[in-house]
């Protein structure tokens, strides 16, 4: 007989030794609040989408002129009706397959309704680091383009003279990069470190099913 | 009706709480990180139970909201992740009962046990007590028949722990 019958023997036919919870005992941990990974995935994904939208409020006054002055304003306002259409479609979805997530699922639908979640929220991400680059680019290469009405506006704005026109443009591009570089590591160190466990367990029960 | 629904709850846990105990046991090294996953498996269990129907049996679901927390939601904390301050495993024994060679084989089985991934040790368990296939494979959401090949593996992996 191989061990594993051996403790399968001795796991039924014996009690081990656990602390015996009487009910008094068990009714104030009902009271407790759960601290699962659901619901930091939860609070997280509502935190990042919350974040992503608000910064669409957050363009400076001095930046909007500007905007205005380059004549984007009508293009902008379309962008963000956009944006806002995308957001929408988005927390729907996110809302949708949060609710699919059940601890009464197998362990592998658990599993995979969850990362199905988190996927939502990082597909949002993606699009808005996308977005951004793509705006990023555009207007910084429409701005070459119109080169001398963009000298005539930073040199009457307040704001931007202090920047040489020449250097504008090259600084706004670095700028933007150095941001998104930073937005893609924060991204990756952060889930990384959160969902580790959960996709290697993942990988492992789908690789049964190979 | 809520009164009379923790009642029966606490009274169903009270009953089947070593279900909880032997997977915590299995899936922390510490008595401070069992009480916390007791804890936890406690909530999720108790969040789940106005939607359990009688028409399963109350351990059987527990099996599956248990493994479920120990596995995919409980968020290890990183001060319990390293320390071992229990022995593997103890069973009640009679003194007479008492077979010092057996019970060597079985903490080396269960410590062997207890290397293997989560994954692996969901199997282990749900064969540990004396689950068929068809349950195990409906708990883990795998075909019976992989879930027959895997515990083959285990099997033999857990031999090669045990005979380097």
């Amino acid at each position: 007989m191989d061990e594993l019958e051996i403790l399968k023997k001795e796991w039924q036919s014996r009690e081990q030794e656990f602390p015996k919870l009487t009910s008094k005992e068990i009714y104030p941990m009902l009271l407790k609040k759960s601290s699962s990974m659901v619901k930091w995935i939860f609070y997280i994904s509502i935190a990042e989408m919350i974040l992503w939208t608000t910064l669409y409020f957050l363009v400076p006054e001095s930046s909007k002129k500007f905007q205005e002055g380059m004549g984007l304003n009508a293009i902008f306002m379309w962008i963000n009706i956009f944006n806002y259409g995308v957001v929408f479609v988005f927390v729907y979805l996110f809302y949708k397959n949060h609710q699919k997530i059940q601890v009464t699922n197998t362990v592998k639908e658990l599993m995979a309704n969850i990362l199905r979640t988190r996927k939502t929220v990082h597909y949002f991400v993606y699009y808005n680091i996308g977005m951004a680059a793509i705006l990023m680019f555009s207007v910084n290469l429409y701005y070459y383009f119109n080169k001398d009405k963009l000298y005539h506006i930073l040199k009457s704005d307040e704001f931007y003279s202090a920047v040489p026109p020449e250097t504008f443009i090259t600084l706004n591009a670095i700028g933007g990069l150095i941001i998104i570089g930073f937005l893609i590591l924060f991204y990756w160190v952060i889930y990384g470190l959160l969902l580790r466990r959960l996709k290697k367990n993942y990988k492992e029960l789908k690789k049964i099913e190979v | 009706m809520t009164k009379e629904l923790e009642h029966r709850f606490v009274a169903q846990l009270e009953e089947h709480q070593n279900i909880v105990h032997k997977i915590c046991r299995l899936y922390t090294n510490d008595s401070d990180a069992h009480n916390d996953l007791f804890q936890e498996i406690t909530i999720q269990l108790w969040k789940a139970y106005p939607k359990f129907r009688g028409d399963a049996k109350f351990s059987t679901w527990m099996y599956r909201v248990a493994l479920n927390t120990a596995i995919t939601l409980y968020r290890k904390s990183k001060r319990t992740v390293q320390t071992q301050d229990y022995e593997s495993v103890s069973f009640k024994v009679s003194s007479e009962a008492y077979d010092p060679t057996v019970e060597d084989q079985l903490k080396l089985m269960y410590n062997a046990v207890k290397t293997l991934s989560d994954v692996d040790k969901a199997l282990v368990f749900l064969y540990l007590e004396n689950k068929n296939y068809r349950e195990i494979a409906d708990t883990l959401g795998i075909t019976e028949v992989n879930a027959r090949v895997k515990m083959n593996r285990i099997k033999e992996k857990l031999r090669t722990i045990l005979n380097p």
